[in-house]
């Protein structure tokens, strides 16, 4: 096997049910490193990676994971770790038993299992809660046995479907950081989410997907330069917005500003970094306390509808 | 990456032993976590329990042994039963003849066509006749039915000849004015006879009385059966020593049999009913293949009281084994188990949103019903096999027979186990299959499955031969117990045979008829493994349905 083969390769790829186009001409090649899925709810995310985890047959196209198509041989799947969006799992089971079980599955035997089992989780941070039920854990808890199973047979591409949803924000950064962790060792890791913010704490490289099409490819910050260059506003929540507004207006990147609630000042933008970059040093030459700072354009589908409005 | 030894090669279809391990064991434990297994196993298990309580109420029950030729019976009321004056020689019918009663000895007679028809003396006399007395023994008086005469009811002789214009009944007789006597029938005096032409008297005497001692009539039941344990075939019979000849227009065979007297009541020589040449035995005859006895012909009063409690023991139990591996393991459990345990094998796992846990793991989807199916049946034939061993090992403890431990009956319970463990493995892939392809209706089709193979089922216990209940699973399996049965058991022909011909009442023909697939060799291995095969192959091919299914299926 060719080592120059890409983890991921996805060549023009359609899938529709009945009338309903899933995911429509994508191509993508991925390989090393950590790449975000982005898109709204029912972009074709988990489409993608069904296909990937060949659970569904590509209507068209072609999907290669590690050179082998998944839909009739499964034996990428002994690189690949799949933290599914499903939120079922065998209740009855214990952590340790859960992974360990399956990690059997790759042919491992009973003793290496659980000895994988135990680091896997250790290095979710369960290893003290390991041997209770799945069924009494919180529901970040549950994400990161998912996230272990996934990652007991040390894969080379670990793909992860909305691993942070409903998980409360400790759970959320632990989650982030193993992730992290992963894209530092070389691995090649898919994470989807609908949430900008939570991708861009996690990595630069990111695919967008809306309406089943191929979006956006590429460095976030390229495509979020893009989005800066047009109006942006940023939200202060302040004591004397007044005050305040007084000492922006005089500076370059801002263009504008507007009082929208009692408390509050909307700062108007041609460029949203730039903005960023004076904002700490006019809060503090101000001396106004500032209870919050808002980015309200800075979202998904803030940057959708300017990529669908700018193509 | 490679270097790490990940070759994509050695995943699939590989280290299945520690693959199937994992599959296999997570399999029973999601079906231990399951009511509806503990619901299914248990009420297995009371079926059994109840099945065990009706057979100990049963064939712990005596048999009240039949006295199937009456001479246990005392019908004179002289207190000794019919079997014991016969061998005597003594009237069951005469109240005053018993053994040691003393009998009568002849000494001289008056024949219808002798010319002196006169005669004097001392004597008993029977016989008709005119009569002059010179002392009578009145005591000896008896009536009509005994054939003695009656001394204190004697009338006067009508006008007229004796024998031509009168008569008077057996055991009476009549005066005359002379004070003669006209006698018919037995009595004890002295004097003159003078018997009419055409008429017969005899004269003798009694011996001394002796005494006796009346045989209890427990004696005279099953006194007189077939000298068989059960045991060897061969010794009823030598089968190669057989005549050819018909029998209601058939070709059989007339064999003769080791079979003797036993309790030694075949008196009168020569005693040669059956017309073998050799007096007080018994001829089997047997069909034209010889593996059946078509009828058994003794002589007279041999083999005409069997102890039919040996057989009805025996057969009772034989058939309780048979019963219960038939209707309730393998169309009982081996229908209702998989029904519960199978059907949801994977459809279970669809709809609970966990299968991709498993199929995102290099293993073939083919690779997964086969382990999936393996530890279903892992589970349901450890039950099995528990069951069976404990139905063997009660009803081998409490069944009739010499040893303690009846060890025959274990490879007929281990066959019972065995066919119904293929059965679990045949239905338990085909409504996997089922519920794979039809996960919401398939319960409903897999029930009118379960009722297509009851009632095929019973056809094969009562029709065997019959081509239609082929199509099912329960025919193969009910077939292969039947052969189990004939290679632990190969008495149970005889068994069934001789219990007809003895008219013994039994459910065993009901339950057991030899096996028909033998491919013409007659030999119960040879359909056994015709039965195993057919399931092994039935179970595949529902197998292989699945896989395919499953392969295509899209895992939404």
């Amino acid at each position: 096997m060719s080592q120059k083969t890409p983890a991921v390769v996805v060549d023009q790829v359609s899938k529709w049910y009945d009338q309903v186009i899933g995911i429509n001409d994508v191509s993508l090649a991925i390989d090393g490193g950590v790449t975000g899925v982005l898109g709204p709810n029912g972009a074709g995310k988990s489409t993608l990676f069904k296909l990937l985890m060949g659970r569904i047959k590509p209507s068209q196209g072609s999907v290669r994971l590690f050179g082998e198509d998944p839909w009739v041989n499964p034996s990428p799947y002994r690189r690949i770790g799949y933290v599914s969006e499903s939120e079922r799992m065998y209740d009855w089971m214990t952590a340790l038993d859960f992974v360990s079980t399956l990690a059997r599955l790759h042919g491992m035997t009973r003793e290496e299992a659980i000895d994988r089992a135990e680091h896997v989780l250790d290095f979710v941070g369960l290893s003290d809660v390991m041997n209770k039920e799945i069924g009494k854990y919180s529901k970040g808890m549950r994400q990161r046995v998912k996230i272990a199973h996934a990652l007991v047979h040390d894969p080379d591409l670990i793909i992860l479907d909305e691993p942070l949803h409903g998980c409360d924000p400790i759970a959320r950064t632990s989650i982030m950081s193993v992730i992290r962790e992963l894209g530092s060792q070389g691995k090649t890791v898919l994470v989807s989410s609908h949430i900008l913010e939570e991708i861009e704490r996690i990595t630069e490289q990111i695919v967008i997907l809306n309406e089943g099409r191929l979006l956006a490819l590429g460095n976030l910050h390229a495509i979020r330069g893009l989005l800066d260059k047009h109006p942006h506003r940023i939200l202060l929540t302040c004591e004397n917005p007044r005050e305040l507004a007084r000492k922006f207006i005089a500076e370059k990147p801002v263009y504008g500003v507007r009082f929208p609630n009692e408390g509050q000042l909307e700062i108007q933008t041609n460029d949203l970094s730039a903005a960023h970059a004076i904002l700490p040093r006019i809060i503090s030459e101000s001396g106004v306390p500032v209870e919050a700072i808002d980015n309200p354009d800075d979202n998904l589908e803030a940057l959708l509808g300017y990529l669908i409005g700018g193509a | 990456m490679d270097e790490k030894g990940k070759s994509l090669a050695e995943s699939v279809w590989t280290r299945m032993d520690r693959k199937a391990g994992a599959i296999t064991e997570l399999t029973i434990r999601q079906l231990r976590h399951r009511v509806s297994t503990w619901v299914v196993l248990s009420v297995g298990a009371l079926v059994m329990i109840l099945l065990l309580a009706f057979y100990i109420d049963g064939i712990r029950e005596e048999f009240d042994p039949i006295d199937n030729d009456g001479d246990s019976n005392d019908w004179d009321n002289d207190g000794y039963p019919e079997g014991q004056e016969y061998k005597y020689g003594t009237s069951d019918w005469n109240g005053d003849e018993f053994p040691g009663s003393g009998y009568y000895i002849s000494t001289g007679e008056i024949d219808w066509n002798d010319n002196n028809r006169i005669h004097s003396g001392n004597h008993t006399w029977e016989g008709t006749g005119l009569f002059d007395a010179e002392w009578i023994d009145t005591e000896y008086s008896g009536s009509r039915w005994s054939g003695i005469v009656d001394w204190n009811d004697v009338e006067t002789c009508p006008e007229g000849e004796p024998t031509v214009d009168w008569w008077i009944d057996w055991g009476s007789a009549c005066l005359y004015d002379d004070g003669s006597y006209f006698v018919s029938g037995k009595f004890r005096a002295s004097g003159t006879v003078n018997a009419p032409e055409n008429y017969y008297i005899e004269w003798g005497y009694y011996t001394d009385e002796t005494d006796i001692e009346p045989e209890a009539p427990s004696t005279y039941i099953d006194e007189d059966g077939i000298l068989w344990d059960g045991e060897d075939v061969s010794e009823l019979y030598v089968a190669s020593d057989c005549r050819i000849g018909t029998y209601d227009s058939q070709t059989v065979y007339f064999c003769d049999g080791f079979e003797v007297d036993d309790d030694g009541d075949c008196l009168i020589d020569p005693n040669d009913d059956n017309n073998n040449g050799i007096p007080c035995d018994v001829v089997w005859v047997l069909d034209s293949d010889k593996n059946e006895i078509v009828d058994i012909r003794p002589d007279n009063n041999v083999n005409e009281d069997a102890a039919e409690s040996e057989f009805e023991g025996e057969m009772g139990h034989r058939t309780f084994i048979i019963g219960t591996g038939k209707m309730a393991f393998v169309m009982m459990l081996g229908i209702f188990i998989p029904l519960f345990l199978a059907l949801g094998l994977i459809r279970d796992e669809t709809e609970n949103g966990t299968l991709h846990y498993l199929l995102s793991k290099p293993i073939h989807r083919a690779e997964f019903i086969l382990y999936r199916l393996l530890g279903y049946l892992l589970l349901a034939g450890t039950y099995i096999l528990v069951l069976v061993l404990i139905m063997a090992f009660v009803t081998s403890l409490i069944a009739p027979g010499d040893s303690i431990v009846r060890l025959s009956d274990y490879p007929v319970w281990l066959g019972v186990g065995f066919a119904t463990i293929l059965v679990l493995a045949a239905y338990g892939a085909l409504y996997n299959t089922i519920g794979l392809i039809a996960p919401k209706y398939g319960v409903y089709f897999c029930i009118i499955l379960g009722i297509w193979e009851f009632i095929m089922g019973l056809f094969t216990m009562t029709l065997p031969s019959a081509t239609v209940p082929m199509l099912s699973v329960s025919h193969w399996a009910l077939q292969l117990i039947d052969s189990v049965v004939l290679i632990a058991w190969p008495d149970t022909l005889q068994y069934t045979q001789i219990s007809s011909a003895f008219g013994v009442e039994s459910g065993l023909p009901f339950f057991w008829q030899p096996p028909v697939h033998t491919l013409g060799t007659q030999s119960p291995v040879v359909a056994l493994l015709v039965s195993c095969s057919v399931l092994v192959m039935i179970t595949l091919l529902m197998m292989a349905i699945g896989q395919s299914s499953f392969k295509n299926r899209e895992i939404m």
